[in-house]
């Protein structure tokens, strides 16, 4: 089956996925509640979209196209309250988090849902060490052209989510030192990193998708795992390196973010995307994983080397005008004090310190995602 | 000059029933399937000095101590996995738990009032029917390692009728001892205060060994070990003072589990040590079933059977919609619930402690605890299948 063709969207649309964890209150390890879950949300109209993911204890929840940053957080707030409420009757908590801190890969359980059978049987245990939390922002594109373009001139902005979204430290009930381990999950799959470099949507087309296709190894853009790949269908590109953070809120503001930051790319006022810009890319990508807002990056056009934090801060200050523009003050001031707070990660190790068990993280993350507070 | 071979046989019976139970457990899991309870009990019950005579009689005190502590470390576990909390976010988990032990103590009372039972027979035999075997129902959950709402259901409804049975029960034999003995004293002891004493006694130790545990920092291993340690004097304290180790043994893990320090998923079952302790337990309980009363008591034991089977997944299953779950679940539910025995075993053990001989009394539930002994596991491990909540792969 051919690409299908990009459809053009309204420029600058947003919509959030969330994949979230479900957790049962009664052990803090993941529970096999999706089923249950989806039965019981399904009996009443979701304010949004809620799917099943690979193993039964995730859940993944989507937001309908939003235009700005407080329309995406509200549609978000009211989703949280539903899964909540849900959860409350289940005995199963919800939360955020990229990874779970304790959980046994070997304990899941895959949805009963072919597509899911099928990656099962293909990649074997690396389906069940899939079971790891992540969210996706759409960004719509007015062209398949503007679309590469934007997917190109992001590369550089990467680490940014990277560390700004970080929630995943512990894996398999250790501390693994990276902020960000779900990442390395991901890294596993054949068909994971960056997109060829092209900025012509038809070259895309004929010359790679036409030819992946031909190989057999591919047979859609969903075969892809790029941590940013064009949607051609929903004429979207989708930036997925982000952890799933603890809040709504922080996931709001990180879409907040990538907003204005691409409303600021698209005057393409500053030097194109080229395919050197690629040369520094995993090496900054680690560094975001690993150190999160502490890592050091390599500018991929002066070669500069940049604390992270700073050029954070400094991108965030460049893109007030945008912001305004754009309705995104508030995420921008939200995003400012993650980056001096430190990251959802940050807040995990601080819990698993002071109550002394990964369960005690578990239960933190829970009343985190609940309470929703700002910060 | 002929042997005297019964001391020899004294000494080897216990070591060989339990390793032929295991060794028929794990054949019996393997090849059909079956709960591994379900054949230790079947193993005991064959031993059992009323039967082929090989085991001796359970009244040895050691043994019910050492059932005892089995049992303690089950319902630990089984009483850390309970959350309060969500008795108070969804109250029709409580409803549901408060209703269908009711309607379980009703309908079982009638009928054996109807089959020309004694009345304060009958109401003991109602309170102890309340209950679910919240060690079966430990043992399957953790042998299928299943999960969902049919598992949580059931370990928090067993954990209310639980409550509700050991309370019934208690105040129940508190009027029997002032019929009898005509001392308002001795019935009070015998119910309320033996009872707040075991809580009690359990509350402190789930407040005491965590924060022991926190002390030496917090090593996983450390956790199991120290729990594990805290299960066995708690019931030996309770055993020797005639408390009730059952209540202190889940009262201890309901509050430890408050205290919240780790106690994770490698610990299931308290692992090597819970699963040898498993095997005493179940064949242990089964020794004490006498072939001569399941005989006597089997027609009314079939008939309590049903109705009391009925009278739970009708309840369960009409509260299901309204408590969040699918009718189908909710059917699953009331038949995971089967299970009884165990835990009624001790309880009437218990009260011959206390003077109060009750077994023969209550002939028929000798027959249903035997039937539901086996039986039981299978029912509770078929119904997690069905609600597709097990990950234990089909052997084969």
């Amino acid at each position: 089956m051919p690409l299908e063709p990009f459809k053009a969207s309204a420029p600058l649309t947003l919509g959030v996925e969330l994949e979230l964890q479900l957790v049962s209150l009664s052990n803090f390890d993941l529970i096999d509640a999706s089923p249950d879950m989806l039965d019981l949300l399904n009996r009443r109209r979701f304010p949004g979209n809620v799917v099943p993911e690979i193993t039964e204890s995730m859940i993944e929840v989507s937001t309908d196209v939003q235009t700005d940053h407080a329309g995406l957080l509200g549609q978000l707030q009211q989703i949280r309250d539903a899964l909540v409420a849900a959860g409350d009757r289940l005995n199963v908590g919800v939360c955020g988090g990229g990874t779970h801190p304790f959980q046994q890969w070997s304990e899941r359980k895959i949805f009963s849902k072919p597509r899911f059978k099928e990656v099962s049987q293909l990649y074997g245990y690396l389906a069940k060490q899939f079971t790891i939390f992540g969210q996706h922002i759409h960004v719509g594109c007015t062209s398949g052209d503007d679309a590469l373009f934007l997917l190109h001139s992001l590369s550089r902005f990467v680490p940014h989510f990277i560390a700004l979204a970080a929630s995943s430290p512990f894996v398999q009930g250790k501390d693994t030192l990276f902020n960000s381990a779900r990442l390395n999950s991901v890294f596993a799959f054949p068909l994971s990193g960056r997109a060829p470099f092209t900025l012509d949507w038809s070259e895309f087309e004929s010359a790679y998708f036409a030819r992946m296709e031909q190989t057999g190894i591919v047979k859609s853009m969903k075969d892809f795992y790029w941590d940013i790949r064009p949607k051609p269908e929903y004429g979207t590109i989708e930036l997925r390196v982000c952890d799933t953070p603890l809040t709504v809120e922080r996931a709001a503001a990180l879409a907040g973010y990538l907003q204005a930051l691409c409303r600021c790319l698209l005057e393409r006022s500053e030097a194109g995307p080229s395919e050197h810009d690629y040369l520094v890319y995993n090496y900054n990508r680690f560094q975001a994983c690993r150190f999160g807002l502490d890592g050091t990056v390599v500018h991929p056009k002066t070669y500069e080397t940049i604390s992270l934090r700073e050029d954070i801060l400094a991108t965030l200050r460049r893109l007030q005008g945008h912001a305004e523009a754009t309705g995104g003050l508030a995420a921008l001031e939200h995003l400012y004090k993650t980056a001096h707070e430190g990251s959802d990660a940050t807040y995990l190790r601080q819990q698993y310190k002071e109550r002394g068990s990964p369960e005690g993280m578990v239960d933190a993350a829970i009343a985190r995602f609940r309470e929703g507070r700002q910060g | 000059m002929v042997f005297d071979l019964s001391p020899l046989i004294a000494n080897l019976a216990w070591p060989f029933a339990i390793a032929l139970a295991w060794v028929a457990g794990e054949l019996g899991h393997r090849w059909i399937g079956l709960p591994r309870i379900s054949v230790y009990g079947l193993v005991g019950f064959g031993l059992g000095h009323t039967q082929l005579g090989l085991l001796p009689s359970a009244d040895s005190g050691t043994g019910m101590l050492l059932a005892n502590v089995a049992f303690g470390l089950i319902l630990f576990e089984f009483g850390y996995r309970i959350n309060l909390r969500w008795l108070r976010t969804n109250p029709w988990i409580g409803a549901t738990g408060v209703l269908e032990s009711t309607a379980t103590f009703v309908a079982v009372y009638a009928v054996a009032v109807g089959f020309g039972m004694p009345i304060l027979a009958s109401l003991l035999l109602a309170s102890l029917a309340m209950s679910t075997s919240p060690a079966a129902i430990m043992r399957v959950v953790n042998e299928q390692r299943s999960s969902g709402q049919v598992t949580e259901r059931v370990l928090h409804l067993t954990a209310v009728n639980c409550v509700l049975a050991v309370f019934a029960f208690k105040v129940i034999v508190g009027f029997w001892t002032f019929q009898t003995s005509g001392s308002v004293w001795q019935a009070v002891y015998n119910s309320l205060i033996l009872l707040l004493v075991s809580a009690g006694l359990g509350a402190a130790f789930g407040l005491g060994v965590p924060a022991l545990l926190r002390r030496f920092g917090r090593l996983t291993r450390d956790a199991t070990v120290g729990f594990a340690i805290g299960v066995v004097l708690l019931v030996a304290i309770a055993h020797t003072f005639k408390f009730s180790p059952v209540l202190a043994a889940l009262t201890f893990g309901l509050v430890a589990r408050h205290r919240r320090v780790v106690l994770n998923q490698t610990q299931r079952n308290f692992g090597a040590l819970g699963d040898l302790l498993t095997i005493v337990l179940f064949v242990f309980v089964a020794t004490t079933i006498a072939w001569h009363r399941v005989w006597t008591g089997l027609g009314l034991a079939l008939v309590l059977i049903v109705v009391r089977l009925v009278a739970k997944v009708f309840v369960v299953g009409a509260l299901a919609r309204v408590s969040g779950i699918s009718w189908r679940k909710g059917v699953l539910t009331g038949l995971a619930m089967t299970p009884i025995s165990v835990f009624v075993i001790l309880l009437l053990e218990q009260a011959r402690f206390l003077g109060i001989d009750l077994v023969d009394q209550l002939a028929p539930l000798a027959g249903a605890t035997l039937l539901l002994e086996l039986i039981g596991p299978v029912v509770t491990q078929r119904a997690l299948i069905l609600a597709d909540e097990s990950s234990e792969p089909a052997e084969g």
